[in-house]
């Protein structure tokens, strides 16, 4: 179970930003409470030295899965409005949720696609639209990205509070202090074969 | 057979000479070592960093492996790259880093290296550029005949990887 809010931003360029978040999972993964996606407020940049932004926007969301491989990712596109009030993406960035119970922050680097061309470059500032990801979910996937250029700016700050449950139960140590504790009763080798047990149901993160 | 979950991010590189960098990485493990799920390597995007000397990748890695024995522990290797202008690649860092034995969120740091060449091959690399690389790449990895050769320093990828075991305890494998 996860509970956290998208805390703050930096983003010194821009003058009021909104993010939109979605979760990425592998195919195991089932959200059993919570919004898989939303939008944040407009949020304007603070007028002292800090120069950020708060968004303070509550996560809440339950996963269950019978399988770690597909670790969910939280996905944040934010978007900023330029001097004629349209919407143009300010910065792409993801992160994997934390996989050990306990709170966590996480400062997220943002970046956006840059084109390809000069060309293209030079019309995309004639008609005022920057290169844009079609689907937002791609920056959470590892194949297809050696063909893409970005331009790092900002970051978000998100924290996390990450319970699981049953993980040990099925066998599975995620923090270091699982395996401490264990007794080792056994005095098999690693090397012997043994037919896999059949996995129940995991309700994890 | 016990299992191994590696989940995590290539956050990005600092120390580099230039901007405009991208990242190849492979995970390299033991024979006995083998893959349930997700991908052994790949590239990251280029970046190009517009405040910081902070190249940005958040390239996400997530494999599934299965393993009889635990020689030949997973390895994480990285080639580091610049692009320049003209979208010349020129070689700017080896290196790897083990994957951490022990369960939970571990925040790595990569030192790389690059090889350096001859007094004659460094002049004719600050006019011409390019530089010299490996023939074999196996070397990142491995301690045989690193002997002959002669590097320079440069920047550190950083990682943050999260660890799952599985089953490790029932073969009384403390990690």
């Amino acid at each position: 179970m996860l509970g956290g809010q998208i805390e703050t931003a930096e983003f010194p360029e821009f003058d009021d930003i909104y993010c939109k978040y979605c979760f990425t999972y592998g195919q195991d993964w089932v959200i059993t409470t919570g919004l898989e996606e939303g939008f944040t407020q407009a949020a304007k940049k603070s007028t002292d030295d800090r120069q950020i932004f708060i968004w303070n926007f509550p996560l809440d969301v339950t996963f269950k899965s019978t399988n770690p491989y597909g670790w969910p990712q939280l996905v944040l596109s934010v978007y900023g409005l330029d001097m004629f009030g349209k919407g143009v993406v300010r910065g792409y960035g993801a992160c994997h949720l934390p996989t050990t119970p306990g709170r966590h922050t996480r400062r997220i680097p943002m970046f956006v696609p840059e084109s390809t061309s000069k060309f293209q470059k030079f019309i995309s500032w004639i008609i005022g639209r920057r290169p844009e990801y079609v689907d937002q979910k791609v920056v959470a996937q590892g194949e297809g990205r050696e063909v893409t250029r970005v331009r790092s700016q900002g970051y978000v700050t998100v924290t996390f509070n990450i319970i699981t449950k049953d993980m040990k139960k099925l066998g599975y140590d995620c923090s270091p202090s699982d395996t401490v504790n264990s007794q080792s009763t056994e005095m098999a080798g690693l090397s012997m074969p043994v037919t896999p047990r059949t996995l129940g149901t995991a309700e994890a993160t | 057979m016990a299992e191994v979950h590696i989940v995590g991010q290539i956050q990005g590189a600092t120390g580099f000479p230039e901007h405009s960098l991208f990242c190849k990485w492979g995970i390299h493990a033991g024979g006995a070592w083998r893959i349930i799920n997700g991908q052994r390597e790949g590239q990251t995007q280029v970046d190009l960093p517009q405040n910081e000397a902070v190249a940005v990748w958040s390239h996400p890695i997530d494999i599934h492996y299965a393993t009889k024995g635990l020689q030949g522990w997973p390895k994480v290797h990285v080639q580091v790259w610049h692009q320049d202008s003209f979208g010349r690649n020129e070689l700017y860092g080896y290196g790897f880093v083990h994957i951490p034995t022990s369960p939970g969120i571990h925040d790595i740091e990569c030192p790389t290296w690059k090889p350096a060449g001859s007094w004659s091959e460094q002049v004719m690399q600050y006019f011409v550029g390019g530089g010299p690389q490996l023939r074999n790449p196996d070397l990142v990895y491995s301690g045989a005949d690193r002997y002959s050769l002669k590097t320079m320093a440069m920047g550190k990828v950083h990682l943050q990887l999260s660890i799952i075991t599985r089953n490790f305890d029932r073969y009384g494998v403390e990690c």
